[in-house]
């Protein structure tokens, strides 16, 4: 029983943590924290990846004669390696992306942004400027 | 044999405190911190998890490199996080929900660590039998990843060389000297 509940432990709470930060990047609305939860989102995948790559008993995927075992499995490592380094990259855009939104309106909650935006709109209207075409929908 | 599930058990459940520590936080600096130390235990659970070169790459790109690029974008932003006026409960209810989901899906995965599950039978053991004749380096990560699967590593390269000129391309500065250049022509227009 209790084998088996932590044989699936982990997995249990790798979905807890995926959770988490699916609930930060659709929950919150400070444009830092949705990156931090897309970053926690993604480290968790890594990890249930990882999880089903391990074999009981089994040695890190490096072969050595001395060693008469069996070795993990090393396809998920090398996908998530490629996955780690992406992911920091997606970061660093998302990070610049913050950043020219924060010199653009000065904020970067999405209810200032929206709320800035729509006071644009009215003031467009009301001096009949040409309206921006996003908000017709 | 069960130590070491119970390691990783113990390994993970530090992580979900951490994450549940980040929802409470409203501090930049903390979200930082929190986020890099998250990363660190993700780490160790590779390591326990028999995946030391993705351990080494968690710990300086995930843990290192993310952190500074965290640090120095926090430099410009705001250092408080405000609380939201909209309601989080639909975005809570449904974060619950799927994770219900997913963890009643959980039953049918095989334990963890079991050797006949499907992922160790299909080509794994032709990739661990070939590496050494193939490619003849004894780290079989390695060897996928530059060798067999080396056309994946290339797109990876591309999306990051990417995802660096857009970055340069958002973060570029107008140049203060065009801009100084460009606003004396219009009042000249102007006056003409």
């Amino acid at each position: 029983m209790i084998s088996s509940t932590i044989g699936i432990w982990n997995y249990w709470i790798v979905f807890c943590l995926m959770m988490i930060g699916l609930f930060l990047v659709i929950g919150r609305k400070n444009f830092l924290k949705k990156i931090v939860g897309l970053t926690i989102f993604q480290t968790s995948v890594f990890l249930l990846y990882i999880t089903f790559g391990k074999i009981k008993g089994g040695t890190p995927p490096i072969l050595n004669e001395s060693f008469e075992s069996i070795y993990s499995n090393p396809l998920p490592h090398v996908l998530i390696l490629t996955a780690i380094v992406v992911g920091v990259a997606t970061t660093a855009l998302g990070l610049s992306l913050v950043l020219k939104i924060n010199t653009e309106y000065g904020s970067i909650e999405e209810d200032d942004i929206s709320a800035q935006d729509l006071v644009d709109y009215h003031d467009d209207i009301k001096t009949g400027k040409s309206v921006d075409l996003k908000f017709k929908q | 044999m069960i130590s070491e599930l119970l390691i990783n058990a113990f390994l993970v459940t530090i992580m979900l405190s951490i994450a549940i520590a980040l929802i409470k936080t409203r501090t930049v600096i903390f979200t930082v911190i929190l986020t890099s130390a998250y990363s660190l235990v993700a780490a160790l659970m590779f390591i326990t998890l028999d995946a030391v070169d993705v351990a080494f790459t968690e710990a300086s790109v995930g843990a290192g490199i993310s952190t500074i690029l965290f640090l120095a974008a926090m430099a410009y932003l705001p250092k408080k996080e405000e609380e939201s006026i909209s309601s989080e409960f639909v975005p809570a209810l449904s974060c619950i929900i799927l994770g219900g989901i997913l963890i009643w899906c959980s039953y049918d995965l095989p334990e963890i660590g079991q050797f006949t599950a499907p992922i160790h039978q299909h080509i794994a053991p032709e990739y661990i039998k070939g590496s050494k004749e193939d490619i003849g380096i004894p780290n079989i990560v390695t060897s996928v990843l530059a060798s067999y699967r080396g056309y994946d590593t290339f797109g990876e390269t591309i999306v990051v060389f990417t995802a660096g000129v857009a970055v340069l391309a958002l973060l570029q500065k107008k140049d203060p000297a065009k801009k100084n250049k460009s606003q004396p022509k219009q009042k000249i227009r102007k006056n003409a």
